[in-house]
């Protein structure tokens, strides 16, 4: 069962959303384990193996695509703006001069310049889905990439959630999106490290002492057989309650959460994107969640998703990508070496996106507004062919000219490293009927 | 049902046997063992028997085809032991016609005191003439016209032959698209929802979803790009074959190999300039497995076999050509080869067969192996129903029943069940001192005539009719809605008039609340899916793209169904909020969605309906489907209700009652389901016909006779309080109510007009947000989340440590002493007595703490954190 790349072909057979037998939860969502899978699963990545994970950094507001990966040095000033490509360590693929360090990583990455099928949608639910979020909406709607997983795979580790989301609350409320667990219920909500479940991490109005006194009463008194219930829900609430309990004298995920645990030279490597600038209604640079990532994935958290910065230049575009760019350059190399000494980029891959691109003509206030005919992407690690620009867009960049590849591509792609085959496997939606992921292939050119 | 055998004795030994009975076999298994009782003897025709040893004995059955197949496979076990073949229903054997012709051969073996087994892979195949057939993985191959006997000799010497006539070889018939070559696609997955299946197709290749389409797949696999897909000259270097192998990049990877049959029939009907067939050319019109129905012992095999009938009537076996899934992977799979694997498990499973849309299933018993129950483990005479059907199921499985639970249990399992609520402390001490025989009725009869019955079953019903406010505030209609709910259960109104009345509804939420139904399920589509789901137990829904994978309903059903619906109109009332909902004159009717054929209304698997002109059509849907021959209503009704008592429904998902996901039990299902009608849709007796069982009765302990069972009801299931139960029995036992916005103090969580009141307790332990008709929504599974909450948060600790709440009232009493406070908790948490153990271990803590109020805090909490509590057992 853990397994779940062999061939899938049930349609309509209604299996039920959360089928018996199936250990799950609030962003702790196990669905598809069964308890003794769940088992396994932990006692198969103990120490030093890593597991597939993701990192799904959200560039809210739609940065601008021209002025990212590929600059269009043949277009008139009124469009081309005012940045010079740097070679980088790949021969032939130039990146924009803010990205320094990235240009030197540029062989663990692949930037695509052609992204394609941006719904216009002023938020990350595509980002985080690949899906417009009208789609199956009657029902709940589509679930984000973490739920999904969490769904498939459970927890690596059950005191540990699977799918994280750090994006802290914005003002444009659509941009703090850490993804919807769709028509999967809510019980595939990402864990916020700020939301309600949060506080029950840490003890409530008792003392450690007293907390043991309770356990020991409890355990005089709980005598109930646990083998009679068929659900499977009395044995993994023994389960998770011992690793609540666990959690509570010592949390893995609480201690990934706090940097003071960090490496204070890591730490400054990856800067701390201070000050925020150009913010608004949006997220900060907050570098240190991209560590936070790190520190998560490597505590057994399989999706990450966060939102870094406000990307929605409708004036001062060039001050606002020099600003987030080289904190985004800094955070996001420190990234890419952090995984890379330690043996886990090949499992994790990050992505960094936004919902579209920006207009190719520059306003009058030195701004670019919104453009859903084409956006960028950069994906790094999870064992892909990387080195890579992928696609372009026309002279002016208005439109993907080579290789148009839709978000649905690059959102089967981060299935794919995960080890989810998006052609055979499915979810059951409440109806009964099996969801595939995605409906388009992940990109060919980079698995 | 007698069975005559004419022998064809040809040793020493001669059996005799000119009449079975089934008395006799009876008596014989009884002497030999409690499980071995109703052995399939699916097809045992053409029978020959080979006793090696005591000599060749041949026992040939007469054709009485006709008999066995009334007796729906399910026959007692012969006394002499018996290998046979079990698919060939001739007694002149099976003709092979043309090279492409298939046999799979299914052989059993019947051992005295031993359950039947395939040995279909075990067995040895001798050909006597070699150059007409061969046998390849229990597999018939023609190779020239001619006819054969073929031997299976097993390991132990017993021995079995079949006649094979091979015929045809010589001419190469034209291969038929649909007849021939899309199966082929729908076996390799090449047409399925994942692949070139999907509505954009894959690649610029597309096929219609499981080949229901031939039509339209024939013309984009040789009309698009021509000459690429397709070479007539050169068949090996069409993509489409290329593709199959992998020779040229494939997606989908190699799909098949270059020496198989399905490469040569694509290969030769590319040669042949790919012939479409015609559209007169016999269809299929329906499939058979074999076995049908079988006792087999857990960890074992069974080969099946799958013959298509034609319309012209010709038979043909297409085991390698259908598709096959089993309903429960825990206790079965099967491969592409139709061979199905058991696992260790003790039960019933189905797989499914499919075949050109055709499907059907084949069903396997796991009795416990080597199990001493035997009738006398049963009570005698059961009066209810229910017991009878458990119990004949559980004696045939060789299930142990567990004992009765006592009272206090009972009291505490219906309540919860009944009201969604324990017992209060009076309620527990009333039906300890009660001693009449009939008290447990008494107790069902109060609850059922309850206010906190009616609340518990509206909230029910109330989150599949997806009452739910949109937006921010609790809307009139909601409430109006609910309370209608609530209502009808409170006078027990009759199932079919409370679904008439919803299916029916015009007017305004004011005037006739279930018109709310109509505002919060808002298209044509999304009803009909509803209210088959709901009321019938069918997701149609899949065949409103596609035919039903799963069921025999094609898009021309769903129409039909849907038609009914179609003059539903809403417009603007007096009050804004609150539109009307009515039926527009005019006829109702519906588009195919494919054919654009204008489709009158009617039911799934009934006649057309005649709607006058003036008849709102939504009445003749009620009419249908409340009739007593209704096939799929109070069938429906009563796998919902059975769940919700029994915790496992006869059928999983308890709304997917697909012919190929039969029901555990079906004479119980049957039953409860006549009962129901005979009733006149009475939901209470229903209720108390299942509460009032042997069965629901028994304790949820189990014995080492019934711990393997998951499914047949040896005892009571334990179920975690639902999301809503469970917070009011934490604010009860901890007198800390939880307070809801604009509700009044004290309501119980389940008689909350809808799920929208904000609750982080009832979302994380998986309250359903009615988005859906589908129970399914609401999650019992555990998670961290839970554990840390009723742990560790601030919402439970303030409850236990409130000034108001139990523990400090406790520890502020100082006249009553600590046991008697203790035996308080314990009737309230879990309404019975402590025993001396835990009276001892709570004494002993209390006394050691110096704060008593911390004291009550700790118990209360280790109280609410046991599974006996949190769980109805």
């Amino acid at each position: 069962m853990l397994s779940i790349l062999g061939p899938n072909s049930r349609c309509c057979d209604g299996i039920s959303r959360r089928g018996f037998m199936k250990i799950g939860g609030l962003s702790f969502g196990a669905g598809g384990f069964t308890l003794a899978d769940l088992m396994r699963a932990e006692a198969a990545s103990g120490k030093g193996s890593s597991h597939k994970a993701v990192i799904n950094i959200f560039l809210g507001g739609g940065p601008p695509h021209q002025d990212m990966w590929e600059i269009k040095t043949d277009a008139p000033s009124e469009v081309r703006g005012e940045f010079k490509p740097i070679k980088t360590n790949v021969p032939g693929i130039e990146i924009c001069e803010v990205f320094p360090q990235l240009a030197a990583r540029m062989d663990q990455a692949a930037v695509i310049r052609s992204v394609v099928g941006c719904a216009g949608g002023h938020d990350a639910f595509q980002c985080l889905t690949g899906w417009n979020n009208k789609d199956l909406k009657s029902i709940g709607g589509r679930p984000a990439i973490g739920s999904a997983v969490s769904k498939l795979f459970g927890p690596v580790d059950a005191s540990v959630p699977p799918n994280i989301g750090l994006a802290k609350p914005t003002k444009h409320v659509p941009w703090s999106d850490s993804g919807h667990p769709g028509f999967l219920g809510a019980a595939y909500t990402p864990f916020k490290p700020d939301g309600p479940g949060m506080k029950n991490m840490t003890l409530n109005g008792i003392t450690i002492e007293r907390l043991n006194d309770r356990r020991n009463l409890l355990s005089s008194l709980d005598s109930m057989r646990r083998d009679i219930d068929i659900s499977g829900a009395m044995a993994g609430m023994d389960v998770f309650g011992q690793r609540a309990l666990d959690v509570l004298t010592s949390s893995k995920l609480l201690d990934a959460l706090d940097l003071s645990k960090e490496d204070p030279k890591t730490v400054e490597r990856y800067g701390d994107g201070k000050p925020y600038q150009y913010q608004y209604d949006g997220a900060p640079t907050c570098n240190e969640q991209l560590l936070m990532a790190r520190r998560l994935i490597e505590a057994g958290v399989r999706v990450v998703s966060l939102s870094y910065g406000r990307w929605d230049s409708h004036s001062a575009n060039f001050d606002l990508v020099r600003d987030h760019g080289g904190k985004l350059d800094q955070c996001l190399s420190a990234l890419i070496d952090d995984l890379e000494q330690r043996g886990m980029l090949d499992d994790v891959t990050i992505v960094v996106w936004g919902e579209f691109g920006r207009t190719p003509k520059i306003n009058d206030k030195a701004g670019r507004d919104h453009w859903n005919k084409v956006s960028c992407a950069y994906l790094a690690g999870g064992g892909m062919r990387t080195g890579q620009a992928i696609g372009a867009t026309n002279r002016l960049g208005e439109e993907a000219a080579e290789r148009p590849v839709h978000m649905q591509e690059v959102m089967a792609t981060l299935y794919h490293n995960l080890g989810i085959d998006t052609a055979t496997v499915t979810i059951p939606d409440p109806t009964g009927r099996p969801q595939y992921l995605v409906d388009h292939e992940p990109i060919r050119e980079l698995i | 049902m007698d069975i005559v055998f004419t022998m064809n004795v040809k040793s020493r030994k001669q059996l005799v046997l000119p009449v079975m009975r089934r008395r006799f076999f009876r008596d014989w298994t009884r002497r030999h063992s409690g499980a071995m009782r109703r052995i399939s003897l699916l097809g045992a025709f053409f029978l020959t028997l080979g006793l090696s040893g005591a000599g060749l004995t041949k026992v040939w059955a007469a054709d009485a085809e006709a008999e066995l197949r009334e007796s729906s496979a399910v026959v007692d076990s012969p006394v002499m032991p018996t290998l046979r073949f079990d698919n060939v229903k001739s007694k002149h054997g099976f003709t092979l016609s043309g090279l492409d012709a298939r046999l799979q051969l299914v052989v059993s073996m019947q051992l005295p005191g031993q359950l039947c087994s395939d040995v279909t892979h075990q067995v040895t195949y001798r050909v006597d003439h070699p150059a007409v057939v061969r046998v390849s993985d229990g597999m018939l191959i023609p190779l020239q016209d001619g006819e054969a006997t073929i031997t299976a000799e097993h390991a132990n010497g017993m021995s079995v032959d079949l006649q094979v006539r091979v015929e045809n070889t010589g001419n190469e018939a034209a291969i038929s698209f649909p007849g021939r070559v899309v199966p082929i696609f729908t076996k390799l997955g090449c047409n399925g929802g994942g692949c070139h299946g999907k509505l954009a197709g894959q690649n610029g290749f597309k096929l219609s979803l499981l080949g229901f389409e031939p039509r339209e797949d024939y013309e984009h696999l040789v009309r698009e790009s021509r000459g690429r897909r397709l070479s007539p000259a050169s068949p090996d270097q069409s993509l489409l074959l290329q593709k199959s192998v992998n020779t040229s990049p494939h997606g989908g990877g190699k799909r098949l190999d270059l020496d198989s049959h399905e490469y040569r029939i694509l290969s030769r009907w590319i040669s042949q300039g790919m012939p479409y067939g015609s559209d007169d050319e016999p269809q299929v019109v329906s499939i058979e497995v074999m076995p049908e129905h079988r006792r087999l012992s857990a960890e074992s095999s069974q080969q099946l076999s799958v013959m298509a009938t034609y319309s012209d009537g010709r038979v043909e076996d297409v085991t390698r050509a259908a598709v096959y899934e089993s309903n429960d992977s825990e206790m079965a799979d099967c491969n592409e080869k139709g061979l199905v694997h058991l696992k260790d498990l003790v039960g019933d499973v189905a797989v499914m067969a499919r075949y050109q849309g055709h499907v059907t299933v084949f069903r396997a018993d796991i009795p416990v192996s080597g199990s001493t129950i035997t009738e006398d483990a049963f009570p005698e005479h059961p009066e209810n129903p229910v017991d009878r059907h458990v119990f004949a199921k559980l004696h045939s499985l060789g299930i142990g029943l567990s004992p009765v639970c006592d009272d206090a249990t009972f009291l505490r399992r219906v309540t919860l069940d009944l009201a969604g609520r324990a017992p209060n402390a009076l309620e527990i001490v009333e039906f300890q001192k009660d001693t009449s025989p009939n008290k447990r009725e008494q107790v069902i009869d109060r609850l059922l005539a309850s206010e906190d019955h009616a609340e518990f079953f509206a909230g029910k019903w109330n989150t599949i009719l997806r009452n739910r406010r949109t937006g921010g505030a609790l809307r009139f209609a909601n409430v109006a809605f609910h309370q209608w709910i609530k209502e009808g259960i409170t006078e027990n109104k009759p199932y079919d008039q409370f679904v008439r009345e919803i299916i029916t509804a015009s007017g305004s939420a004011a005037s006739h609340p279930p018109v709310v139904w109509y505002q919060q399920v808002t298209d044509t589509n999304q009803r009909i899916e509803d209210a088959a789901q709901l009321f019938l137990g069918q997701r149609i829904q899949c065949a409103r793209c596609h035919h039903h994978p799963y069921e025999k309903w094609s898009q021309a059903d769903y129409a039909q169904l849907s038609a009914f619906f179609t003059t539903v109109s809403k417009k603007t009332g007096r009050d804004p909020l609150e539109p009307l909902v009515f039926a527009k004159l005019g006829g109702a009717s519906a588009r195919h969605p494919k054919t654009g054929q204008t489709l009158k209304p009617a039911g799934l698997d009934a006649q057309e309906v005649a709607i006058g002109a003036q008849d709102d059509p939504r009445t003749h849907f009620a009419d249908w489907m409340t009739d007593p021959s209704n096939p799929f209503f109070a069938r429906a009704l009563a796998n919902r209700y059975w769940k919700h008592f029994m915790g496992r429904g006869l059928v999983e998902p308890e709304d997917d009652l697909r012919v190929t996901n039969p029901p555990s039990n079906p004479e119980l299902l049957d039953g409860l389901a006549n009962s129901f009608i005979e009733s006149g849709y009475d939901l209470k007796a229903l209720s108390r016909l299942i509460v009032t069982s042997r069965c629901y009765q028994s304790a949820s302990d189990a014995s080492p006779e019934n711990i393997g069972d998951k499914r047949s009801y040896s005892r009571y299931y334990p179920k975690r309080l639902q999301a809503e139960v469970l917070l009011d029995s934490i604010d009860r036992l901890t007198l800390s109510p939880t307070k809801f916005a604009g509700m009044p103090a004290g309501i119980r969580a389940v008689a909350l007009p809808d799920t929208g009141f904000s609750s982080y307790f009832l979302t994380v332990f998986g309250r359903p947000e009615s988005t859906t008709a589908c129970e399914c929504e609401r999650s019992q599974e555990a998670n961290l989340s839970q554990s840390l909450h009723l742990l560790n948060s601030e919402e439970i600790q303030s409850k236990l440590a409130g000034d108001q709440g139990r523990a400090a009232r406790l520890a502020a009493d100082t006249k009553r002493s600590d046991e008697d406070k203790i035996r308080e908790l314990y009737s309230i948490a879990f309404s019975r007595d402590p025993d001396d153990r835990e009276l001892k271990a709570t004494l002993t803590y209390v006394a050691a703490k110096e704060n008593q109020r911390e004291a009550f805090e700790d118990v209360l909490w280790s109280l609410i954190n046991s599974k006996e509590f949190l769980f109805n057992h």
